[in-house]
């Protein structure tokens, strides 16, 4: 009997806003409201950009095509009579404020970090009177759309929000850089399920795109100038990324906020590379693959022969100036010593220049990092290239912490920018087993799978002296694709990658200043994903369907 | 050991060490011979008189598979290297089926839901070299389906021509074991007719052939029973999220047209609190905690017993379970009316269980079904169950031979090995640090390895009908539903229909050339390497 009267007091309806993520400054009311059949978005400024236009067209889209019921037993049924009764809204007005610069979404998204303006404010009032959006920016008026189609549910025919008025104060994200990694060579993704991941990727604000598109596995990048190396060193000639394709997923990420890192991981992961440019390869495709390489295929740059470094860094020149990013990754993860002990060119190298290996990485990272830098981008770099050689690194170097998320705190005492990617939470491909054939009991490296709570709970500040916050630039879940493909991407990301993407947006606290906690966020993670399936985006439930309607009811 | 001989040399004598049947027939030889299929291909029923219906269609899907996977051979070059030999090879115009017995007596649907161990799944396929007839023989229309679903794995494609290098080939082959199966829970989360439908379609491609269709549970009563329509009206998610009797009858029909029978599971007394919208008085402590009540008392058992022999006409199976696992103690403690009904009767809860389980068993071997239970009403209870009851071990693996020692035939379904929804972290809300209860993630290789006799006499072996791997779908729905279970339960597919002891190392260049086959027949499994190492057979290996 007790247990039932607990469980009656938890079902009673909680606030469950379906905001994700949840604005930072957020007053709702209880009041239904239907939309109207003409309603429309007005664009109230001066030489609106076509890319923001495109941006309210999907909008108007999306809260009509939706149809997402309320996550309520009933699915809204009970709402009827409310909604019968509730006043219609018929427009959305849109403005910038007053002497804010005009320019197109495209070109704000990829601003260097720190420089955007993604703030907006929102109101909704309940009488049926216009909703008004307002921001410094283009890309601040497309985070204010996303949080407006998020209020709309559909019941039989009628779409309606059931909490206005809605006052949204200057809603800006708490971290720039909200990011979702997605690597493309351990197995290829088609353009459309990158454009897809990218569309989920934007409904929940997140703001970087970080391709690892290249690795020892394959090599899909077309580079102009370079285009031998995609061909020989794609899996296929039709699982390769042309240059119009890159241009195609660049643009579509810009116009959806989304700035394009890319990554050529180097001088390690590259051994692909020797399909077509063997001449720059140490220990190529090694039948013994384990002494030389974390994973099978071997392969690295020969990072002292001068030749490489010439030709990695026209490389980089080459495709980094077709990108609009002011950021640019090298990589520079698990580089293995072994593979370059074992390669009598690279020690011929070593002994003709008179240099340690160490010094050797240093003047091949200052080479490729120049290229990068001449061309007024930022290099980024994983985590080893700060933490476990003495490389020689600009200033404004942003570094991905990968390995724990211990080691955070000791990249921002080198003064070197963070963004956090740490495997022991952000990894989403652990868990699944060992990949290595031939290996009936192993698991994964990174095991346990880590799970949206896990995600959720992470501290982008533990460790880090107050003094040394403002180089936390924010942080990314991951996708490693060893054992993914387009057949599983969407349903191992989604929703387990929208915890980042809130707990950087969104800080510490919640808007009513409570800390976030994963009993609050439940519900509208719930929301999120059955908001993601209605729009073609293969989410997980996270719980049954009976729980995701009974918030709160299927807690420990 | 002959045959696995057979298969190793086999393996190392064939020009491409990828051979893609899955599951590996139980003999085979092959050449080094290249072939293409002629453009006009047939495949033709000799001297088979009354050939059904399903068994005309089951050669139409084949030819839409030799016209449509479009399949390259997983190779670096994709098989590039293979054109001239391609080019140059001798074509094969056609396939002829026949029956030893010359009749067909049964279509595929009726031999496929034939009482287990009677069923007569074995065939023999010839093709030669030399581009003459290729001949298929079964001593049934079932055991010609699974001819046909291996004649369909053989090819590959090439610009357009379908070819395969290994010519000539002879295949005589049967299963080890009667039960393979897969097991979906369709009641946390629901799953439309076409996901089922899919899947039975992926499960007849390894030859699986049992669903064990967990459809009803605690948390939702998808399944709508004629006399007792309440039940889903009142269970059921939504009214769009039932399974209606023609649903039902569709997916019956639609399984034993591709060699597979359909197990529905009604799970009592535990695992029902869903029941209680329609008719709470049947159901102790309703969702107070949904995984934790049981039926009791008189009017419970009727009630339960007309519920089961109902919800059985829908199928036509021999074989229905009544579940029984996972019966909470407590709940029953903490429920008055149950509590009240003891004491009248003067019966202990096991008692009570008893009777319960002889009253819905005995409805169900009315209605001429055999039971099948969750091990815990042989292991944990003290109930009577008829000799021919089949127990399924879900526990844990090393649970299989104390069931056997009870003398019941058993179903391996063991969460150590099978259970596909593993891994996944804990579901439970508010759980920061909780993993899966089952962690870690059940690989293919771990299931692979399973020994279906480990620690049980000969004659304890006998009692072993195959088994199966399992989706609980607390974490799973549609949306994942593919990439969740395959190509992963093709591996108990092959345990149960080749025999075990099978070496990962050899079945992985196979295991990826399924995943990559479903893949192009629009069933998405998921990736278990790089490409780059599954066009490179045992070069990831952990020893290469």
């Amino acid at each position: 009997m007790q247990l039932i009267q607990a469980l009656l007091l938890f079902t009673v309806p909680l606030p469950v806003f379906s905001l994700w993520p949840i604005p930072r400054s957020l007053q709702t009311g209880t009041s239904f409201l239907k939309l109207s059949s003409g309603f429309d978005i007005s664009l109230d400024f001066d030489n609106a950009p076509s890319d923001l236009s495109d941006a309210t067209s999907r909008t108007l889209t999306h809260i009509r095509s939706d149809k997402l019921e309320r996550l309520t037993v009933g699915r809204g049924a009970n709402d009827a009579k409310a909604i019968s009764s509730a006043p219609s809204i018929s427009r959305l007005s849109v403005s910038l404020s007053k002497g804010a610069t005009v320019r197109p979404i495209a070109q704000e998204a990829v601003q260097p970090l720190g420089k955007r303006s993604e703030g907006y404010s929102l109101t909704v009032p309940a009488d049926g009177s216009q909703a008004t959006l307002t921001a410094n920016s283009t890309l601040g008026l497309l985070r204010g759309l996303t949080t407006f189609e998020q209020l709309w549910y559909t019941q039989g025919d009628t779409i309606y929000a059931f909490q206005t008025p809605v006052k949204i104060t200057n809603d800006a994200p708490a971290y720039p850089y909200r990011g979702l990694m997605l690597d493309t060579a351990r197995n290829f993704f088609a353009v459309a399920d990158i454009k897809r991941t990218l569309d989920a990727m934007s409904m929940v604000k997140m703001s970087m795109f970080h391709w690892h598109v290249t690795d020892s596995q394959s090599f899909p990048l077309e580079i102009p100038g370079f285009t031998d190396i995609a061909q020989k060193g794609a899996y296929s000639t039709t699982q390769l990324y042309s240059t119009s394709d890159v241009q195609s997923i660049v643009s579509y990420a810009a116009q959806r906020g989304i700035d394009v890192l890319v990554e050529i991981d180097m001088p390690g992961h590259s051994g692909s590379i020797s399909a077509a440019r063997p001449e720059h390869i140490a220990c190529p495709q090694s039948p013994d693959w384990s002494s030389v390489a974390g994973e099978p295929p071997s392969g690295q740059l020969r990072l002292a022969a001068p030749a490489t470094i010439n030709f990695t860094a026209s490389m980089l020149t080459a495709i980094a100036k077709t990108l609009p990013s002011t950021l640019f990754s090298t990589g520079g993860d698990e580089v293995n010593d072994n593979c370059y002990a074992q390669d009598a060119p690279t020690q011929a190298e070593l002994k003709a220049s008179n240099q340690t290996l160490e010094q050797a990485l240093d003047t091949f990272t200052k080479a490729t990092h120049k290229s990068l830098i001449d061309l007024g981008k930022t290099p980024v770099v994983w985590e080893e290239m700060a933490l476990e050689h003495n490389v020689t690194l600009a200033n404004q170097t942003v570094v991905i912490v990968w390995i724990s998320s211990q080691n955070a705190a000791a990249v921002a005492a080198k003064n070197l920018h963070v963004v956090h990617g740490p495997s022991d939470y952000f990894y989403l491909d652990c868990g699944a087993g060992e990949w290595i054939g031939n290996d009936p009991s192993g698991n994964s490296w990174c095991d346990p799978f880590k799970t949206w709570q896990k995600a959720y709970t992470f501290n982008p500040l533990a460790n880090i002296p107050a003094q040394k916050t403002p180089l936390i630039l924010g942080g990314q879940q991951l996708l490693w694709t060893e054992q993914s493909s387009p057949e599983n991407v969407d349903s191992i990301v989604w929703p387990r990658a929208a915890s980042s993407a809130e707990v950087f947006w969104t800080g510490p606290t919640l808007p009513d200043g409570t800390p976030l906690s994963v009993e609050t966020a439940l519900p509208r993670l719930h929301d999120i994903r059955y908001r993601m399936v209605q729009r073609g985006i293969k989410a997980i439930a996270l719980q049954p369907q009976w729980c995701a309607l009974r918030p709160g009811a299927c807690d420990g | 050991m002959k045959l696995s001989t057979f298969v190793v040399l086999s393996v190392l004598a064939g020009a491409s060490p990828t051979f893609a049947l899955w599951p590996i027939p139980q003999q085979i030889t092959t050449g080094t011979t290249p072939l293409r299929l002629s453009s006009g291909f047939s495949i033709k029923l000799s001297g088979i008189k009354n050939a059904p219906t399903d068994l005309n269609d089951a050669v139409s899907r084949t030819k839409g598979f030799l016209q449509n996977d479009k399949l390259q051979a997983l190779v670096p070059d994709r098989g590039a290297s293979s054109a001239g030999a391609v080019k140059g090879a001798k074509t094969i115009k056609s396939l002829t089926l026949s029956l030893t017995s010359g009749e067909a007596t049964k279509s595929i649907a009726e031999e496929a839901v034939a009482e287990i161990g009677t069923r007569s799944e074995g065939y023999t396929l010839t093709i030669p070299a030399d581009g003459s007839d290729a001949t298929l023989q079964a001593n049934s229309t079932l055991g010609l389906f699974r001819g046909l679903t291996t004649f369909s794995q053989l090819w590959y494609d090439l610009s357009g021509t379908t070819y395969t290098l290994e010519a000539p080939i002879h295949v005589v082959d049967a299963p080890a074991y009667p039960y393979r199966g897969f097991m979906l829970d369709t009641a946390r989360n629901f799953f439309p007719v076409e996901d089922i439908k899919r899947t039975l379609d992926a499960m007849s491609w390894v030859k699986i052939n049992t669903l064990h269709w967990h459809v009803v549970d605690s948390q939702s009563f998808p399944l709508v029973v004629p006399g007792f329509t309440e039940l889903s009206a009142k269970g059921a998610y939504s009214p769009s999220s039932i399974y209606s009797p023609s649903d039902v009858k569709d997916i019956v029909q639609y399984a034993a047209q591709r060699g597979i029978d359909v197990l529905a599971e009604i799970d009592t007394p535990g695992h029902t609190s869903v029941i209680s919208k329609a008719f709470p008085e049947h159901i102790a402590c309703p969702e107070a905690s949904p995984w934790a009540q049981f039926a009791n008392g008189n009017a419970t058992t009727n009630f339960t017993a007309s519920l089961l022999s109902s919800a059985s006409t829908l199928f036509s199976s021999k074989l229905f379970s009544t579940g029984g696992d996972e019966i909470n103690a407590n709940c029953y403690t903490q429920d008055g009316p149950t509590q009240d009904d003891l004491t009248k009767q003067g019966k202990t809860f096991e008692q009570a269980l008893d009777t319960f389980t002889q009253v819905t068993h005995a409805a169900l071997k009315k209605a001429g079904k055999t039971a099948v239970v969750w091990e815990e009403m042989v292991l944990d209870h003290t109930v009577t169950l008829a000799n021919d009851t089949i127990v399924m071990v879900w526990i844990s693996s090393t649970d299989a031979a104390s069931v056997a020692a009870k003398g019941f035939r058993l179903v391996h379904a063991p969460s150590d090995y099978f259970y596909l929804d593993c891994g996944g972290g804990g579901w439970v809300g508010n759980n920061i640090n909780g993993n899966s209860w089952c962690d870690p993630f059940k690989t293919w290789q771990k299931a692979y390895s399973f020994n279906p006799t480990a620690n049980m006499t000969d004659e304890q072996s006998k009692l072993v009908l195959g088994g199966q791997q399992l989706l609980w779908t607390e974490q799973s729905g549609p949306s994942n539903l593919d990439p969740i279970v395959w190509p992963r339960a093709a591996a108990s597919a092959e345990l149960f229909w080749s025999g075990p002891g099978g070496d990962v190392a050899k079945a992985l260049p196979r295991l990826h050339d399924v995943a990559y086959r479903f893949v192009q027949r629009g069933v998405r499994a998921i990736s278990l390497q790089p490409e780059w190492c599954a066009l490179r057979a045992g070069a990831c290996d952990l020893d290469a």
